[in-house]
């Protein structure tokens, strides 16, 4: 199967998220192969693969965790190939980290608020003014949102493994970004917790695009609008959740295995 | 833990016991053991917060407080080496402040995208290149060293004053720290020491956060330094050198590097075992009886060795952690070794090399 790179979305407007032939090497390991990709704004659209597809690191290129060796990545029309990642947040791009990536020495509150700092300006005032205290409603509010609402004052290395999972997608939405993007949102959850991860996700503003990076099969499948199939650093198949599901390429090198 | 309220009120408490101490305290243990313990105290706090809010083990804090020293010994000093500019002291405390923030944010730019190990060494690195730097630069101070450096009138032949002066630097420097910690500033801060990649993503500058907290814990630094070369009256080489550098981070490892009182406590202890433990008969002849003379520096380093050591094994956290289990014991409480080494955000597992 050829991959093509049209949406489902609206195939007129421009994408929000523009992948030109974006190619990532580690020494001699060639661990992105040329993807080019277009994702448009409101479009859900889940990453599936195999372990080392190459899935995180089209994240991180997307996010500016890493630079691509060759290709280009366009958010929202500014061509974003070497921005540094803490520029990012200002375009409004959110992710999290498949290994989390919290501050356990501050609460979950603090968590929340410091997401919305940092894409806000606040870093370097010496004085907590009104801005401060807005984040601070919204950060619990947030914080209530991914059902940690009893856990605000917690220090964060005191919560479980599933309730910092919930803050990493807490910490990701709380600043409501335009393109959101979750590396395996559903790993250590329960079944219940994925179920309300579910919830969750198809309970955001229909205008947030979402890239998911999940193995989950009924996550994946049940948020996205397209999803794109990933081995070896290319994209092998994409295409609407059925195709996936009916694709027998898919089936033999992923959910084969995973079934 | 113990709570923050109870804390306050402790730390409120022995600043109140400080501030009466030279009513009822001798000349000796005021100025000789008190006025040092704070402004080694003060130098000390710098470690502390630069480790407990920024996750950087700094060694280059010895070399700001020396700096000043040196600073102000070559723009105050009439004779001996030096530039020997013979500056009215007051004027020269601004300049030299100013010279070692400088240093401190230059040091601090280099430095900032270092992290753990490196970090450490790197500070380490800067420390010893003072060293020499002081040592052969003959210009502004020579191993020889710098004598003659009067403090400014009001403090001259004044201890009590130096004292209240050593004692109100590092309350307002206690203070400061821990109000900062609570800014947008001292939260991202936190964040930064926590997971810097992570700040990155959600668009914080880590270099210029760690630089800029480097840069106040140099100020900080250097104002302990003036409090010194007002104390002292001389500096050389040595006194900056890797043995009092390491002595100064060892004041904050004994203490509790992750309690900002700690530091204080820790230059009590040092300060009072460097002094008092040579009085006793047992402990002074640790290695054999020599005659007529202090206890000689290698054994004041074995028994502060062997007291860290002490420390360590009992309470990582150190003598401010060993306190407050303590009150919590007598209040009833289950004490928790990690509720205190969290007690100001500290993650046990990412720095346990520090023992």
């Amino acid at each position: 199967m050829t991959p093509n790179a049209t949406t489902t979305a609206d195939p007129s407007a421009p994408p929000l998220l523009r992948l030109e032939s974006v190619a990532v090497a580690f020494g001699g390991l060639l661990a992105l192969g040329g993807i080019d990709l277009d994702v448009a704004q409101g479009e859900r659209l889940a990453v599936l693969g195999p372990n080392g597809a190459g899935k995180t690191t089209l994240f991180n290129a997307i996010a500016g965790d890493i630079t691509p060796t060759k290709g280009k990545v366009t958010i929202k029309g500014v061509d974003c190939t070497a921005l540094p990642s803490r520029l990012r947040p200002q375009l409004g791009v959110a992710r999290t980290y498949q290994k989390t990536r919290l501050f356990g020495g501050l609460t979950v509150e603090d968590n929340l608020y410091l997401a919305q700092a940092g894409k806000r300006g606040r870093h370097l005032a010496l004085r907590r003014n009104k801005l401060d205290a807005e984040m601070r409603v919204r950060a619990r509010e947030a914080g209530q949102q991914v059902w940690l609402g009893a856990q605000l004052d917690e220090k964060v290395q005191d919560l479980s493994h599933g309730q910092q999972r919930q803050l990493e997608i807490g910490v990701a939405l709380v600043t409501d970004p335009d393109l959101i993007m979750l590396d395996e949102p559903a790993s250590g959850l329960s079944r219940g917790e994925r179920e309300r991860l579910i919830d969750l996700l198809e309970a955001l503003p229909r205008e947030s695009t979402l890239l998911l990076i999940e193995h989950d099969m009924d996550v994946a499948l049940k948020v996205a609008d397209r999803v794109v199939v990933m081995a070896d650093g290319e994209t092998i198949a994409m295409g609407t959740p059925e195709e996936i599901r009916s694709n027998e390429l898919v089936h033999a090198i992923y959910l084969g295995e995973a079934g | 833990m113990m709570p923050t309220n109870s804390r306050s009120l402790a730390v409120a408490i022995a600043f109140v016991a400080l501030v009466l101490l030279p009513l009822i305290g001798s000349d000796f243990f005021v100025d000789f053991v008190m006025t040092r313990t704070l402004m080694l105290g003060l130098a000390a706090s710098t470690i502390v917060f630069l480790s407990a809010y920024g996750g950087m083990d700094s060694l280059a804090q010895w070399l700001i407080f020396g700096v000043v020293g040196f600073a102000i010994g070559n723009l105050v000093a009439e004779s001996g080496r030096g530039l020997k500019f013979g500056w009215e002291p007051w004027l020269a405390v601004p300049v030299a402040l100013a010279v070692a923030t400088l240093l401190a944010l230059v040091l601090g730019v280099l430095s900032a995208r270092s992290t753990g190990i490196y970090f450490l060494m790197l500070t380490l690195t800067y420390a010893v290149i003072g060293f020499y730097f002081f040592g052969q630069v003959t210009t502004f101070s020579g191993f020889g060293g710098m004598t003659g450096i009067d403090p400014p009138d009001f403090f001259n032949g004044e201890p009590r004053r130096l004292y209240y002066a050593a004692l109100i630097l590092s309350a307002l420097a206690y203070v400061a720290f821990r109000a900062i910690a609570r800014t947008p500033f001292g939260m991202a801060l936190q964040g930064v020491r926590d997971d810097p990649v992570r700040m990155e993503s959600l668009g914080f500058n880590v270099q210029v956060h760690r630089t800029l907290a480097f840069t106040l814990a140099g100020f900080v630094a250097g104002l302990a330094g003036v409090l010194n070369i007002w104390w002292n009256g001389q500096i050389d080489p040595t006194s900056i050198g890797i043995n009092p550098t390491l002595d100064l981070f060892i004041i904050a490892v004994i203490g509790g590097i992750v309690h900002l009182e700690g530091a204080w406590l820790g230059a009590f202890v040092f300060l009072g075992a460097n002094i008092y433990l040579r009085d006793i008969p047992v402990i002074g002849n640790i290695g054999g009886v020599i005659h007529d003379r202090i206890l000689a520096e290698e054994r004041f380093n074995t028994v502060v060795g062997l007291i860290l050591l002490v420390i360590m094994l009992t309470s990582p956290d150190g003598l401010a952690g060993m306190i407050a289990r303590l009150r919590d014991r007598l209040r009833g409480r289950t004490p928790d070794d990690e509720d205190h080494l969290i007690d100001i955000g500290y993650q046990p597992t990412s720095k346990t090399q520090l023992g």
